[in-house]
């Protein structure tokens, strides 16, 4: 197993509910992984801690079958292996340009100097930042600025890329460009966790989705599983993906009971107009 | 949110000049400048205006108006240097000075020539040193700085901490300028006083997010590996054209003679 959460608990301090609770929760191996649920059910929390940033205060992280240790030098090598973009990459970016930032870790792991600007150069053109690399980075713009969050962690090759909430303040454009961007991580051979609230983006994207309620796993499984169990998702209030939706209407049309989001007028509107276009047929 | 000078350094036409000569050649300037004449230091900013103007690409406009800085500093403080105060028994020591003057209680008040001639060097020398000041600022981006500070020995601590520095300005900047404009929309400042109090939160707020902002980037820097020293790498390339090299070391040179020459005929 690639990294294993076994009965974690963690608490911020000054905070009476526990972030995670009792979690237990794999992540396979070379499949996309995509981790739903609402605000504060501690995805954030679960990232921090597989990136060896926090501790848990009970239970074990495994990886690759070894409890994590917390010294300098496995921390070290954890964090080349498990690559974590944050969502804000504001406060991931430190150099002041493109190209030095993405050398940063680089050098943080004790490279040579003509083997750093191999891979920065390398990374540079792999990501599309060759046109950017003198830019400053406060001159880039969102979308620019998580491409280069990304080309951050992924010059250090790890294994398991995490990206918390890539989607967040993307435009669609963006968000096309950054989707074709992990299909390339994951063709690479490296294993993609994302956490999202963009149930579309997890349908059309994910594998294998895990979706977390008040810091414990309440269910995983492949989308089309998890997404067929209507009721727990309404009753998460995560509700289910756009398409599907339409999908349920179409094959039910005469049931309304789950009309119960803002897109159900669109799904409604689209349900008249297929079902207008196939009596047409 | 940018700033405007630092835009300019990343994007002028100077800016593939080795950083190491344009910061000397504005220093070997600035030492001229101490030592100078006025008509050598007017020359100086005049060649330092075509530098920046014509050579580098700086909208004229944006230049002036920084030179006016400057200009207004000097007019604030002109008054004390030009205006001067005597006791009216003491009026004889000062008649060779005073330009005009009037009577005002038992005071004579006088615009002296003394302090006429102090300003005009002033100013000539406040245009001159500026002048490098900017052309360093407009043509020399701020990494480039920091690189050239490191490849001459500069304490690493010292240029890590610049560095950060440097690029949370801009995160600050930013901060608060989507603090101000949220306030702006929702009426903040449409009395002095609703100003002064909207003021008053927007700069708790900033502490605030400096203080969270602070502990996400060292979270975000732990976890890229930060392990004491701050490294990067750069692939920039510099090229000092003939034509640079020539009228500069020609400029100094001649600028350099004149002061020696006003020197020995003391003037």
């Amino acid at each position: 197993m690639f990294m294993e959460f076994e009965n974690v608990n963690y608490t911020y301090r000054g905070s009476r509910v526990p972030a995670l609770q009792n979690l237990t929760l794999r992540i396979p191996t070379g499949k996309r992984c995509a981790l739903i649920g609402q605000n504060g059910c501690g995805k954030t929390t679960l990232f921090l801690l597989a990136n060896g940033l926090y501790q848990p205060q009970k239970g074990t992280i495994r990886w690759h079958d070894r409890p994590l240790r917390y010294d300098r030098s496995s921390l070290m090598q954890l964090r080349q292996q498990v690559g974590l973009v944050f969502q804000d990459p504001e406060q991931q970016l430190v150099a002041s340009t493109v190209e030095e930032d993405i050398s940063y870790g680089l050098y943080n792991l004790g490279l040579p100097t003509h083997e750093v600007a191999r891979r920065v150069q390398q990374a540079l053109i792999e990501f599309k930042l060759t046109e950017l690399a003198g830019t400053p980075v406060h001159h880039l713009s969102l979308g620019q600025k998580k491409r280069v969050a990304i080309a951050d962690v992924m010059v250090l090759r790890p294994q398991l890329l995490l990206l918390d909430e890539p989607t967040a303040y993307l435009d669609p454009r963006q968000t096309r460009n950054l989707l074709k961007l992990l299909d390339d991580i994951q063709t690479t051979g490296t294993t993609v966790f994302i956490a999202t609230h963009d149930l579309d983006f997890v349908y059309c994207w994910a594998d294998w989705v895990m979706v977390m309620d008040q810091g414990q796993l309440v269910m995983e499984g492949t989308p089309q599983s998890v997404f067929a169990q209507r009721q727990i998702m309404e009753d998460l209030e995560l509700g289910i993906p756009t398409l599907l939706e339409l999908l349920a209407k179409l094959s039910d049309p005469e049931n309304d009971n789950y009309a119960y989001d803002q897109s159900a007028i669109g799904i409604e509107k689209l349900q008249r107009q297929i079902l207008k276009s196939l009596k047409c047929l | 949110m940018n700033l405007q000078i630092d835009t300019f350094a990343y994007t002028n036409r100077l800016r593939r000049l080795p950083p190491e000569s344009k910061l000397l050649f504005a220093i070997v300037l600035l030492l001229i400048t101490y030592f100078s004449t006025i008509l050598v230091q007017c020359l100086i900013a005049a060649w330092i205006g075509i530098w920046i103007i014509i050579y580098a690409k700086i909208p004229a406009s944006v230049y002036l108006r920084l030179l006016s800085v400057p200009i207004v500093f000097w007019l604030t403080s002109l008054p004390a240097f030009v205006i001067s105060f005597t006791p009216l028994q003491d009026l004889v020591t000062i008649t060779q000075d005073a330009a005009y003057g009037i009577t005002v209680f038992s005071h004579f008040a006088y615009i002296s020539h003394q302090g006429i001639d102090q300003s005009v060097r002033l100013l000539s020398q406040t245009i001159a040193s500026t002048s490098c000041l900017y052309f360093v600022l407009l043509t020399v981006p701020f990494t480039d700085i920091l690189q050239t500070l490191r490849r001459i020995g500069f304490p690493v601590l010292l240029t890590e901490l610049l560095l950060l520095m440097y690029r949370f300005i801009f995160v600050l900047l930013q901060i608060a300028h989507e603090l101000w404009t949220a306030q702006l929309c929702r009426g903040g400042y449409r009395t002095w006083k609703l100003s002064m109090n909207s003021l008053g939160l927007l700069i708790g707020q900033l502490l605030q997010r400096t203080l969270d902002h602070y502990h996400r980037i060292s979270q975000s820097l732990e976890s890229r590996g930060g392990a004491g020293e701050f490294r990067v790498w750069h692939s920039r390339q510099y090229h000092l054209p003939d034509r640079y090299r020539l009228e500069s070391l020609f400029g100094c040179v001649t600028l350099i003679g004149l002061t020696g020459w006003a020197y020995v005929h003391g003037i």
